[in-house]
């Protein structure tokens, strides 16, 4: 019942993916909104407030990454992109343009809800959460202490730091330049940057992954970033 | 060019006919009084035959002419008068006069036959060599060439060769010394169309620069021939006319000959090309259709008949539709990415990635599939970064990976491994299954080509002609083979550090 209250606004011109969507996020107890096009999209956002949106990037009379831009000069709603085929660049482009997350069509009813909870807990008061768990991994964060399977792990300033970052983001996906810029604070020389923190990342699931072969908590995202898988 | 020889050389002959009547003479003096000199009359009458030979019928008949008055003068008594003693020697001029011209006539007609037969060699040669260099012309541009650099050196002159282009023609080849004006361009038009010579030296335009030959054969006017000679050159004779004509009558059938040969290899292609659309629509609508069966099948059962399913056949009939749409999506995506490679427009975004981030990321894509599945992962420890396209890689591991889970029992270990030698990395997935017949282990990676066929096994045997394309776009090399007890290993090996040199 945690959801109720909540309110999706869906925006896609197809009918059968609104109804697929709309039910699915109505068994789940949330309130649902349907926009088929850019113009009522934003029109709606501006009126009601809607708690996230669910927006698919081929729109029939705007592009959907200028609609995330329009709808991020007003407001924080989390937004959620729905796009065909994996075009990393139109994804990071939404992703810059100030979208939370991503799915790549045809996606389950569980990834999608996953996602969701996902980024509305981005809007929940960040300082009542201090320790983290995911599957056996714990993270307190007052404590700057890390637990697998209760076992105290013991990790760099910079790993420990990454692993923030994804953790306090768990289940959203974070690009590599907001890594960089969160961990690094810079952009420039950013091929140097990557390679720090592919080999950052790697050392990471070295230390955490019960597989580091096949990791499953640190997951990557082809040609995007990072996620830490929030429900295992 | 025989012209030049004929007007340098006009008095010689008539200098050589004295020389020789000059030299019988010699000969006649020292014979004299030991001969009759009618008989003396020989040597002379050989001076013409050789006069005739060599130098034709005018020179032969003033040899005739000097001898008899020389033969007269010096050898005929009283010597060194005009004076004749005796009807005798009147007769013997006269004969000697009638078989000098009628021996001239013969003799030079012998020359001139032999001439012609020169010449005729001379011009079967130059279209033999004309036609042996066109033989081995395999494209327009190249036989467009060598007709004009023939023709250039056969006849000292600039040429150009003018073809269709929309409604008029267009000047296709040519070498620098052909006069471009507009003006020429519409003589070579008019010729084109009206499929007659004209310009320079004939009596249509002859106030052209060049001279224009339409290429001409039974199928009709495929261009037309620009001939530009040298300034000082008054016109053609009838026989560098007709050497001409015949050049370009060779030349029109190669060119015919060449663009036959484009066009059958263009209907080649078409047919191939259709040859392998109607097997991708058949391989397609098969591979398409037969998940849509299960899905359809199952979600229909659920619709009508729910009531008489338990919960657990409910679930299975779920699971079925889900695992089929699930490879309807794949099928899906291998098609869009054939495409790309098909289309070219495959673009390698080549970044150092960790080789073991790309091969576990592939792996999570496929964790439906690889659940009970045991996958052996080894990755030697001191693996440098390798410059490739994460996501495009990504997919030829996926596409690996799940051939060797098609293709090998679920009991069956699949095994990953990868080791950097000084330039290259080598990847090998290797599986414990059905192998690979020899026959057709190196057609594994055409499109479309499934090797064995087991009943459960699906897919319309693009993904390894995808693995390909993408591998090769990255300048590595991918291929197959039979492991010594079972199954079959899969190498990908891709270029290091192609990035920093």
């Amino acid at each position: 019942m945690a959801n109720q209250n909540m309110r999706i606004l869906i925006v896609d011109d197809e009918k059968t993916i609104r109804r697929f969507l709309k039910t699915t996020l109505i068994s789940h107890n949330y309130n649902v909104s349907e926009a088929t096009d850019a113009k009522e999209a934003l029109e709606y956002s501006v009126s009601s407030h809607p708690d996230a949106i669910i927006l698919d990037l081929g729109l029939p009379d705007m592009d959907g990454i200028e609609v995330t831009r329009q709808i991020r000069k007003r407001a924080k709603t989390p937004i959620i992109i729905l796009s065909v085929r994996e075009n990393e660049a139109d994804k990071i482009a939404a992703l810059d343009a100030g979208a939370d997350d991503y799915l790549t069509k045809p996606f389950n009813a569980g990834e999608m809800l996953a996602r969701l909870r996902a980024v509305m807990r981005r809007l929940l008061p960040q300082n009542e959460r201090s320790i983290f768990k995911v599957g056996k991994l714990s993270i307190d964060i007052s404590n700057h202490s890390v637990e697998v399977k209760t076992r105290q792990v013991h990790l760099t300033p910079t790993e420990y730091d990454l692993l923030k970052v994804l953790v306090l983001n768990a289940g959203k996906i974070m690009t590599h330049s907001q890594i960089l810029k969160e961990i690094w604070n810079k952009d420039e020389d950013f091929e140097e940057a990557s390679h720090l923190l592919r080999v950052t990342i790697s050392n990471l699931r070295n230390k955490i992954e019960s597989n580091p072969d096949r990791p499953t908590y640190i997951l990557t995202e082809p040609g995007v970033g990072y996620r830490l898988s929030s429900e295992i | 060019m025989s012209h030049s020889r004929f007007s340098k050389n006009k008095i010689y002959p008539y200098l050589a006919s004295v020389g020789l009547v000059f030299i019988m003479t010699l000969l006649g003096e020292i014979v004299k009084g030991r001969l009759e000199p009618t008989n003396i009359v020989m040597f002379y009458l050989l001076a013409v035959v050789i006069a005739a030979i060599r130098w034709g019928q005018g020179t032969a008949i003033v040899t005739s002419i000097l001898s008899v008055i020389a033969f007269d003068f010096f050898l005929v008594p009283p010597y060194y008068t005009f004076n004749v003693h005796g009807m005798e020697y009147l007769f013997t001029f006269a004969a000697f006069f009638a078989v000098g011209v009628i021996i001239s006539t013969l003799a030079s007609k012998a020359r001139q036959q032999a001439i012609k037969a020169q010449e005729k060699e001379a011009q079967v040669t130059m279209l033999y060599r004309l036609i042996k260099d066109l033989s081995i012309s395999d494209s327009l541009e190249h036989a467009l060439y060598t007709i004009r650099i023939n023709v250039a050196q056969i006849f000292d002159c600039h040429t150009a060769i003018f073809l269709p282009a929309g409604s008029g023609i267009e000047l296709s080849s040519f070498d620098s010394g052909f006069p471009m004006e507009e003006h020429e361009k519409t003589i070579a038009g008019w010729v084109f169309k009206n499929e007659k010579e004209a310009g320079w030296s004939t009596d249509i335009l002859p106030a052209a620069k060049a001279h224009y030959l339409p290429l001409k054969t039974s199928q009709g006017v495929f261009g037309v021939l620009g001939v530009f000679f040298k300034k000082d050159k008054e016109g053609l004779d009838s026989r560098e006319n007709s050497l001409l004509n015949a050049l370009a009558s060779q030349a029109a059938a190669a060119v015919q000959r060449i663009k036959l040969f484009e066009l059958s290899r263009q209907m080649e292609l078409v047919r191939e090309t259709e040859k392998l659309q109607v097997a991708l629509l058949n391989s397609i609508s098969h591979d398409l259709r037969t998940p849509l069966v299960s899905i359809m099948g199952a979600l229909s059962s659920l619709l009508q008949d729910s009531s008489l399913l338990d919960a657990e056949m409910r679930k299975e009939l779920l699971k079925t539709a889900y695992e089929d749409s699930d490879s309807l999506n794949r099928l899906v995506g291998n098609l869009l990415d054939m495409t790309r490679v098909e289309a070219g427009t495959l673009k390698i975004n080549a970044k150092p990635c960790d080789l073991r981030d790309v091969v576990g990321t592939s792996l999570q894509a496929l964790k439906d599939k690889l659940e009970k599945r045991n996958v052996r992962i080894n990755i030697s420890q001191n693996m440098p970064e390798v410059p490739m396209d994460f996501t495009l890689m990504m997919r030829v591991f996926v596409n690996l990976v799940d051939n060797a889970v098609k293709y090998s029992n679920q009991d069956m270990p699949i095994e990953i491994t990868a080791e950097p030698s000084e330039s290259e990395v080598k990847i090998e997935v290797k599986d414990k299954g059905f192998g690979i017949p020899e026959e057709d282990i190196t057609h594994i990676f055409d499109k479309f080509y499934r090797a064995v066929k087991p009943r459960q096994v699906t897919g319309t045997g693009l993904g390894l002609s995808i693995c390909k394309g993408i591998v090769e776009a990255h300048g590595g090399r991918i291929f197959a083979e039979n492991n010594s007890d079972k199954g079959a290993t899969l190498t990908v090996i891709l270029p290091l550090g192609a990035k920093k040199a």
